[in-house]
C-alpha cells in the first residue's frame, strides 16, 4: 500500500517530482525495517532519479553491505567519495566495509585520509578513536575522544564515546563516573541511564543498576538527591521521624486529647448554630422537666425539680457516655487495622468528647440551681471531686463494655435496658431515704447511686459528700483500672482481628 | 470461597548476585536479620457462635521469613493471599495464631493514607491528626505542616473540609502527611498509586528514594512488574 503511494509520484506520474527527503523517506523505511534488500533495490530506483545526491549512493552502498555485497559497496562508496570530495560520510563508510573485510590497515589509511581533507569533523574523529579502541591503543583513543569532547562538547557522541571507551575497558567504576558526566551534559540521554545500569550490574552493584534504571522516569536530580542531599533534605534527614515502637503516653494523652476536641469541632460544624446548641440542649432539657414536674403535675413536693435534676443531669453525661463507646472499637475497625495504636485510644475519645460537652451542662445546671433558689455554698467546691470520680467510674464501665462487645456484639442490644435497669436503680427519681434500712446497703453498692448521692448532698443538702462512701467507689475504680489495663494489654493485639471477623 | 486451601510461602532470593557486593557504590551484601517469621500462621473465624461450629478462614500458613535491614522486598500475590494480613503481621498489629514473629527492636510502621480523616474537619486538622497517630509528636507534625501543604499542592483547600475534596485530592494529602515517616521498616501496601498522573509521579519518586535509600522496605503490589523494578527480593503468597 504505502509502497504504492509513496512509489506513484515519483516513477508513474513523471510531472512534478517530490524532493529529496521525501522520496528517501519511501527507502529508509525499508532500511529501518532491515529489509535490506528492498532498499537497495529502492536506493537503486532513486539513484537514477537523483543522481546528485550523496545520500542515494552512500545508502545504498550501506545497504550492500549489510547485504554482504562488499564488493558492490565498495563500488558505490568509493564513487560518492569521488562525486562528492566536500563530504566525508563516503569515507567514513568506506571504512566499515574494510572493518567487514578485517582490514583495519585500510581503515586506518581511510581514516587518515578523512582527517586530512576533514580536520573538524565529528564522526572523523570519534572512528579515529574506535579505530585506535580496537587495535588496542587506549592511549590513543582517548587522544582522539578528547579532540571530539574539546571541539563538540555540546554533542552527546563524544560524551558517550568517552564512557563506552571505559566500558569496552571493563573499567567500570571509571565508566561510572563517566557516566555521571553524560547525564549531567545530557539528562534526556537513554545512554547515560541504560548503559551505566549495566556498568553497575558489572560492578556487582545490583541496587545502584536499577536506582540508574528508574532514573531514566524520574531524572537526574532524583538520581542526585541520593548523592548530595540538598540543604532542605539535609535538615529533614537530620529531625526524620522514626515512630516508637510504642507509643510514649504522655504522646497518647496528647492523641486523644487532640481527637476530643476534633471530633467535638467536627460535630459542631455540622450544625447551622454550632457550638450553641451544648448550651441549648440542656436548656431545653431542663426546661421539659420544669414544665412538666415543676409547673403541669407540680408533684413531689417542695423542691422536687431541684432533686430530680441534680441526680438527672450526671445520669445522663453516664448514660450518654456509655451509649456512644460501648461500639467504638468496633466501629473504629478500620483504622485499628491501619495504624498501631491501644484500643483504650477509641473509648478514651468518647469520654473527652462527653466530658467537654458536659462541663457546659453542669454549668447550666449550676444556673439553674441559683434561680431556683439554691444558691451556690463553700460545699460547692466538693462538686470537683465527685465529678472527677464519676469520671473515673465512667472511663472503667465504657472501657469494659467497649472491650466486651467486639467478642459479644450481641452485648450492644443489652445496653439500652441496662441503663434503664442503672436509671431506676440508682435514685434519680427518688430519694435514698424511702428505701428501707436493711437494703439501703445494697443500694448503695452500687455506685451511680452513691455518686448521685454525693451529688445531692452537696448541692442540695449543702453538705461536705459522705467522703467514705466516694472512698469506696475510687477504690473500686483503682482495682477495676488494674484489671483493665491488664486485660487490655492482652487483647490488644486480638481486637484488631475480632473486629473484622 | 477457598476454605482450606493452603498457601506455602516460597521464598525466592531473586538477586544471587546480591552479596558480591564490591567497590563503593553502597554495600550490596545482605544485612543482619531483623525481623524473622517462623512457620507463621493466621486463621480468621468466618462464622459460628455458641451454637455453631465456628469455621475458619486459613489467611497464611507456614510462613518462613527473614527481613535484612536495608533490603527493599516485594510481596505479590492473589487477592486474598494474605498480603495485608501478612503487614499486619510485621507490624505487630495482630499476632499470628500459630508460629512465632521475631522483632529484633526495629521500629515498623504501616504507611497509612488518610488515616482517620474525618471529612468534617478542614486539611490541616486532619494532617495533624493523621501525623499524631502515624507517631508523629504534635510538634513534629507542626513544624512540617507548610512542607505539607506544599507537597499536596492543595492550596486553599488545606483549609477546607475534606468532603469537599477529590478522592485524589484526600490521597494527595494523606500521601504528604505520611511522606515524612522514617520508620525503621516501612510497609507499603499499595500505595504507589494516589492522585492524578503528575502527583502519582511525584509521589512515586519520593516513596523511590524511600526505596533506594538504606531504608528498609516492605512492598506490597498486585503488580509484578513494579515489583521487579524497585525490589532487591520478592516472595510469593
Amino acid at each position: 500500500m504505502r509502497e504504492k503511494e509513496a512509489s506513484s509520484p515519483g516513477l508513474v506520474n513523471p510531472s512534478p517530482m517530490p524532493l529529496v527527503d521525501e522520496a528517501a523517506k519511501w527507502a529508509m523505511e525499508a532500511m529501518r525495517n532491515q529489509q535490506w534488500q528492498e532498499a537497495a533495490q529502492r536506493w537503486a530506483v532513486l539513484q537514477h532519479a537523483y543522481p546528485d545526491e550523496a545520500m542515494v549512493w552512500i545508502q545504498a552502498g550501506i545497504c550492500h553491505r549489510q547485504l554482504g555485497n562488499l564488493a558492490m559497496a565498495q563500488n558505490l562508496l568509493e564513487s560518492a567519495v569521488e562525486r562528492f570530495p566536500g563530504r566525508p560520510a563516503g569515507i567514513l563508510e568506506l571504512t566499515e566495509v574494510a572493518y567487514a573485510n578485517n582490514d583495519t590497515s585500510r581503515v586506518a589509511a581511510l581514516l587518515e585520509q578523512a582527517r586530512e581533507r576533514f580536520p573538524n569533523h565529528m564522526p572523523v574523529l570519534l572512528k579515529s578513536a574506535e579505530l585506535e579502541q580496537r587495535l588496542g591503543h587506549p592511549a590513543d583513543a582517548e587522544r582522539y575522544n578528547v579532540q571530539a569532547r574539546e571541539q563538540f562538547a555540546d554533542h552527546p557522541q563524544p560524551w558517550v564515546q568517552y564512557a563506552e571507551l571505559a566500558m569496552q575497558r571493563e573499567e567500570w567504576s571509571l565508566a561510572l563516573s563517566r557516566w555521571v558526566e553524560v547525564r549531567q551534559r545530557f539528562p534526556e540521554h537513554p545512554a547515560g541511564y541504560n548503559r551505566a545500569a549495566l556498568a553497575a550490574e558489572q560492578a556487582g552493584d545490583v541496587r545502584h543498576a536499577r536506582r540508574l534504571r528508574l532514573a531514566r522516569e524520574y531524572g537526574q536530580k532524583w538520581l542526585e538527591s541520593f548523592d548530595e542531599p540538598s540543604q532542605t533534605e539535609k535538615q529533614a534527614l537530620d529531625d526524620k521521624i522514626s515512630p516508637p515502637t510504642r507509643r510514649h503516653w504522655l504522646a497518647f494523652i496528647d492523641l486523644i486529647w487532640t481527637k476530643a476536641r476534633l471530633n467535638l469541632k467536627s460535630e459542631a460544624s455540622q450544625n447551622y448554630l454550632r457550638y450553641l446548641w451544648w448550651v441549648i440542649d440542656p436548656l431545653l432539657y431542663m426546661s421539659v422537666f420544669y414544665l412538666v414536674f415543676g409547673m403541669l403535675l407540680n408533684r413531689g413536693g417542695e423542691g422536687f425539680v431541684a432533686y430530680l435534676l441534680t441526680g438527672l443531669v450526671p445520669f445522663q453525661w453516664f448514660a450518654k457516655t456509655l451509649q456512644q463507646t460501648s461500639n467504638s472499637i468496633v466501629s473504629n475497625k478500620g483504622l485499628m487495622n491501619q495504624v498501631h495504636i491501644s484500643p483504650l485510644f477509641f473509648p478514651l475519645v468518647g469520654i473527652v468528647q462527653n466530658s467537654g460537652k458536659q462541663l457546659l451542662v453542669f454549668f447550666m445546671l449550676g444556673i439553674f440551681l441559683v434561680f431556683y433558689g439554691l444558691p451556690p455554698t463553700v460545699h460547692w467546691l466538693a462538686f470537683i471531686p465527685v465529678m472527677l470520680v464519676q469520671l473515673f467510674l465512667m472511663a472503667i464501665f465504657s472501657c469494659t463494655l467497649a472491650m466486651l462487645v467486639p467478642f459479644v456484639r450481641d452485648l450492644t442490644n443489652l445496653i439500652p435496658t441496662g441503663i434503664q435497669f442503672m436509671l431506676f436503680c440508682s435514685g434519680v427519681f427518688y430519694s435514698a431515704s424511702i428505701i428501707p434500712e436493711q437494703w439501703r446497703s445494697l443500694f448503695f453498692l452500687n455506685p451511680m447511686a452513691n455518686i448521685l448521692y454525693q451529688y445531692r448532698l452537696i448541692l442540695i443538702e449543702h453538705q461536705w459528700p459522705d467522703w467514705q462512701g466516694l472512698g469506696w467507689v475510687l477504690l473500686g475504680c483503682l482495682l477495676g483500672s488494674v484489671l483493665l489495663f491488664w486485660l487490655y494489654r492482652r487483647v490488644e493485639s486480638v481486637l484488631p482481628r475480632v473486629v473484622i471477623e | 470461597m477457598m476454605a482450606g486451601v493452603q498457601r506455602v510461602a516460597t521464598s525466592v532470593v531473586s538477586k544471587p548476585m546480591a552479596n558480591q557486593a564490591k567497590e563503593n557504590f553502597g554495600t550490596q551484601a545482605l544485612g543482619e536479620v531483623i525481623i524473622s517469621l517462623e512457620a507463621v500462621g493466621v486463621r480468621y473465624k468466618r462464622r459460628g457462635g455458641l451454637l455453631r461450629k465456628p469455621d475458619y478462614f486459613q489467611a497464611l500458613q507456614g510462613i518462613d521469613l527473614d527481613i535484612y535491614r536495608g533490603e527493599t522486598l516485594g510481596v505479590v500475590g492473589r487477592n486474598g493471599a494474605g498480603k495485608s494480613t501478612l503487614l499486619r503481621l510485621i507490624a505487630g498489629i495482630i499476632k499470628p495464631d500459630s508460629g512465632t514473629i521475631t522483632n529484633h527492636g526495629v521500629s515498623v510502621s504501616l504507611l497509612a493514607l488518610a488515616a482517620g480523616f474525618d471529612a468534617e474537619l478542614p486539611g490541616t486538622d486532619n494532617a495533624i491528626f493523621s501525623g499524631m497517630l502515624l507517631g508523629y509528636t504534635r510538634r513534629q507534625v507542626e513544624a512540617r505542616l507548610d512542607d505539607i501543604e506544599a507537597f499536596s499542592e492543595l492550596g486553599d483547600f488545606m483549609h477546607q473540609p475534606v468532603k469537599t475534596y477529590s478522592s485524589g485530592m484526600r490521597s494527595r494529602l494523606g500521601f504528604a502527611v505520611a511522606m515524612y515517616m522514617t520508620p525503621d521498616v516501612l510497609l507499603l501496601d499499595e500505595v504507589l498509586s494516589v492522585g492524578d498522573k503528575e502527583f502519582r509521579k511525584k509521589a512515586e519518586a519520593e516513596m523511590m528514594k524511600k526505596l533506594h535509600s538504606d531504608q528498609t522496605v516492605i512492598l506490597v503490589s498486585h503488580s509484578e512488574a513494579q515489583i521487579d523494578r524497585v525490589c532487591d527480593r520478592k516472595i510469593e503468597l
